[in-house]
């Protein structure tokens, strides 16, 4: 079916959705724009020529290269290990090294500027700057590739392989020539996920002082108040984005690597690791340490310092960000669906266009969003502009891309034939969505609903922008207490986000029977 | 038909009632959450009025004052710096005092009448202990980027040049020296490749880290680290110096205002010595009324005021400062 005029009236209650949307992804983005090419003439010189502008981007590319590096040099040996060896417990292993997804970046710089350093807990001198933000920004994002490599591994179909050694390549080269490249895709859509969160990442960098794009865009717009040079840096970051973005299209249509053979590819048969395998577990371990154990330490060591005076600023905390995250994740979840629908039972362009839409909200880095959002609000919705709703509204365009993927899948697994039956006893495309394959969706919805939630309870710079006066959220004390260098009184609020996110880490993983 | 009239008039009587019952006082701060929240609670428990707090920079909240115009739900523009403070009333924002509030503090009284001082805080240089002995630290800041070239200091100096008070220190440099030796200043303290820190806080535990050897900051702060136990040093420079310079903080009453009583309130509270006692105690800033317990770790009142140099303060020229800045690069 593709969506043809015919078919328009029934679909109404999903295409207004959807079209809405879409109009709340775009337009703040193409008002940015124009707020960028209101400046001056001269002034526009000024900001387009400085030669900090060079500084950034050379900041902002050697650490995204460096972290693609450094994540692909953890996850690669991880995902092997965990997938294609004999070594015992490698399923736990998996769910432990999935778990650093559940540590914010900005907790994680935190934590190293808090232990490390004379008269810290772990007496080490102080990576701050590049190879400080190249550290933390590795270790919470690495599980992001491996998950995808995981999957890739257990896919692989290994008579390629067989094939290869049978004429004559050593073990080595022939991974390099025959399994690698089947592994290309996973490390594409790995290194995007991992390159968005690079460049959108604002947290790390801004408390570790290294200088890019989004660190940028916060200073000018929060301490010098330079809005235009703000709208500009961050149009600069959104090219970098759609760079990626297209990059990434290019190089995954030129792929071609499904089976051309008859038959169907079987498992591979585990490496027997023998006297190799201590070491393996030692691999295996260092990243559950690094990004696991050592900062939930640190967090559980500094909240004991915690006054306890100051937990009824918690609990003002946790309630603020579930008031926020939680309609965030109904509404996420509330324009998925309609967007789903369109895509998986209309392919067609427009619905094809409002899942790219929906996608691009996502892909935006979130402290360019919000700017977007303040600038639009101000001028186009003033009533909504420091308001909950408006954070509740642009918290749920940002993650709606999230839960679109569980929804989708459910979806795909609902036969189209109930809905058709429907339809021939006289439903419309909306009652036969209702009546028969909503109902079939709960689990993916939930799970797409769960995934915009903790999304939503971690993001700090759209809350920090759009947040109303004096509406604190964990992760917002978390900053302004880091920021002061204040790190006992930022603990329990850190903790509570690490906390919440693997409780539902682990959920999802297990809803997922992904291990 | 009547018995919906009835219970839509109940509905707006009850609502009514509720919306003059809770007097909400609104306060846009430019000082930190940390340091104020348990005044404002305070406050709050000591005269039954609510009051919204929407923390953020002197220049976040005057940009916002400024987008808002006179829709502005904002009663206290309650200022970390004069220089903001200052600029607010020659924006025309802020309404003038009476006398019994502006009498109350011993000094730096504006000449625009629009708002009043709350405390001082002195700038002065951070430093680590165990790498100088205080007689050998400059007597100017002026001299600083010497003395750290001749220490070999490239890329041990801290500074926080998105932070207000540093904005407020480089334009009375400008006011007292010219902008051609403020420039040059810059220039040299930029080619010693100083560490850019967010927060004073930061930079001082950057200090305690052993990250960079010293730094320009406010007293209080260095205040606040050696109360927790690390150990800092605190050197002021010779009298009259800029690298002394008093900032005041105060607070001010908007003209989009609605709540002009509890505003009143507010301000007064923040002159009690109850008030004033919290800032010199807790967050240990000098006080600017009289009869207040100060922490030995501060000089006496008259001291300080001596230490820094003699200016109207409500006209440091800030936009100056910022251009210059943004000129060369370090915002």
């Amino acid at each position: 079916m593709t969506l043809r005029l015919p078919h328009l009236p029934g679909l109404l209650p999903f295409l207004i959705p959807a079209l809405l949307t879409g109009g709340g992804v775009a337009l703040p983005l193409l008002y940015l724009v124009l707020r960028a090419l209101e400046a001056e003439p001269k002034a526009l010189q000024e900001i387009l020529l400085r030669p900090k502008n060079l500084e950034l981007l050379l900041n902002t590319l050697a650490l995204f290269f460096g972290v693609l590096l450094l994540t692909t040099l953890l996850a690669l040996p991880l995902a092997f290990l965990t997938t294609r060896t004999d070594l015992k417990g490698k399923r736990v292993f998996a769910i432990l090294l999935t778990l650093p997804l559940a540590i914010p970046g900005y907790v994680g710089a935190y934590v190293l500027l808090a232990a490390t350093g004379e008269g810290g807990i772990l007496p080490l001198p102080r990576p701050e700057g590049y190879w400080g933000a190249l550290l933390v920004l590795s270790f919470i994002t690495y599980p992001y590739l491996f998950l995808s490599l995981r999957a890739a591994f257990l896919g692989l179909d290994p008579s390629l392989e067989e094939a290869a050694r049978t004429l004559g390549l050593s073990p080595f080269r022939a991974f390099l020539k025959a399994t690698f490249p089947q592994l290309l895709p996973a490390l594409l859509s790995g290194y995007l996920v991992v390159g968005l969160h690079v460049l959108g990442d604002f947290g790390t960098v801004s408390l570790l002082r290294y200088e890019t794009f989004s660190y940028a865009i916060y200073l000018q717009y929060t301490a010098a108040f330079d809005r235009v040079y703000a709208a500009w840096l961050a149009l600069f970051l959104l090219l970098l984005t759609g760079g990626l973005l297209l990059l990434e299209g290019v190089f995954l249509s030129r792929l071609a690597l499904a089976r051309a053979g008859k038959g169907a590819s079987r498992r591979a048969r585990p490496v027997r690791l023998g006297p190799l395998a201590p070491l393996a577990y030692l691999l295996l371990s260092l990243p559950v340490l690094l990004a696991l154990v050592l900062p939930l330490y640190a967090l559980f060591h500094l909240a004991s310092r915690f006054p306890r005076e100051n937990l009824e600023g918690v609990r003002e905390a946790l309630l603020h960000s579930a008031l926020a995250a939680g309609p965030a994740a109904a509404l996420a979840v509330g324009m998925a669906l309609p967007i789903a629908y369109l895509a998986v039972r209309y392919p067609s362009f427009p619905a094809r266009l409002l899942e790219r839409l929906a996608y691009l909200g996502y892909a935006v880095p979130p402290l360019a969003f919000a700017l977007a959002w303040v600038f639009f609000s101000l001028k186009g919705l003033p009533f909504l502009y420091g308001t909950l709703p408006l954070l509740i509204l642009v918290l749920a365009f940002h993650f709606l891309a999230e839960s679109l993927g569980p929804i989708r899948g459910a979806l795909h697994q609902v036969p189209r034939r109930l809905e058709e039956a429907a339809r021939t006893l006289g439903e419309t495309p909306t009652g036969a969505f209702f009546r028969v394959t909503f109902p079939l969706l709960w689990r993916g919805t939930l799970a797409g609903g769960a995934l915009a939630f903790i999304g939503a309870v971690k993001e700090l710079p759209i809350t920090l922008l759009l947040a109303p006066m004096g509406y604190s959220t964990l992760a917002t004390r978390v900053f302004s207490y880091t920021q002061e260098a204040m790190f006992a009184e930022a603990a329990p609020f850190a903790l509570l986000i690490a906390l919440l996110s693997a409780a539902f880490v682990g959920v999802l993983l297990w809803s997922e029977r992904r291990f | 038909m009547e018995r919906r009239t009835i219970l839509t008039l109940i509905g707006l009587t009850i609502l009514n009632l509720s919306l003059a019952q809770t007097q909400t006082l609104t306060v846009y701060s430019g000082r930190g959450q940390s340091l104020v929240e348990p005044l404002v609670k305070q406050f709050e428990r000591d005269t039954g009025i609510r009051v919204q707090v929407r923390y953020g920079t002197d220049a976040q909240i005057l940009a916002a004052l400024q987008e808002e115009g006179g829709r502005s739900p904002a009663d206290v523009f309650w200022g970390n710096t004069s220089g903001a403070l200052g600029r607010a009333a020659g924006l025309g924002l802020l309404r003038p005092l009476g006398d019994s509030l502006l009498k109350t503090p011993q000094a730096f009284a504006p000449a625009s009448r629009s708002w009043v001082p709350v405390t001082l805080r002195l700038r002065v240089l951070a430093y680590n202990p165990q790498k100088f002995k205080p007689e050998e630290l400059p007597q100017s800041i002026l001299d600083l980027p010497r003395f750290a070239r001749e220490k070999g200091l490239g890329g041990r100096v801290g500074w926080t040049p998105t932070y207000s008070s540093f904005q407020d220190m480089v334009a009375g440099m400008i006011a007292l020296h010219g902008e051609a030796k403020t420039r040059a200043w810059l220039e040299e303290m930029k080619a010693l490749a100083p560490k850019a820190y967010a927060s004073n806080p930061a930079m001082l535990d950057a200090i305690r880290a052993g990250e960079v050897d010293l730094g320009s900051t406010n007293h209080y702060y260095v205040v606040r680290f050696r109360r927790a136990g690390y150990q800092l040093g605190m050197h002021h420079f010779q009298d009259g110096d800029v690298g002394n310079l008093a900032l005041v903080t105060g607070a001010g009453i908007l003209k989009t205002g609605k709540n002009l009583t509890a505003a009143t309130r507010f301000l007064t509270y923040l002159l009690s010595p109850k008030a004033q006692q919290y800032f010199a105690g807790t967050i240990g800033e000098y006080p600017l009324v009289k009869g207040v317990v100060t922490d030995p770790n501060l000089l006496p009142l008259e001291e300080a005021l001596a230490k820094s140099p003699r200016m109207d303060f409500e006209k440091l020229p800030l936009e100056q400062a910022l251009r210059l800045l943004r000129e060369l690069g370090i915002l």
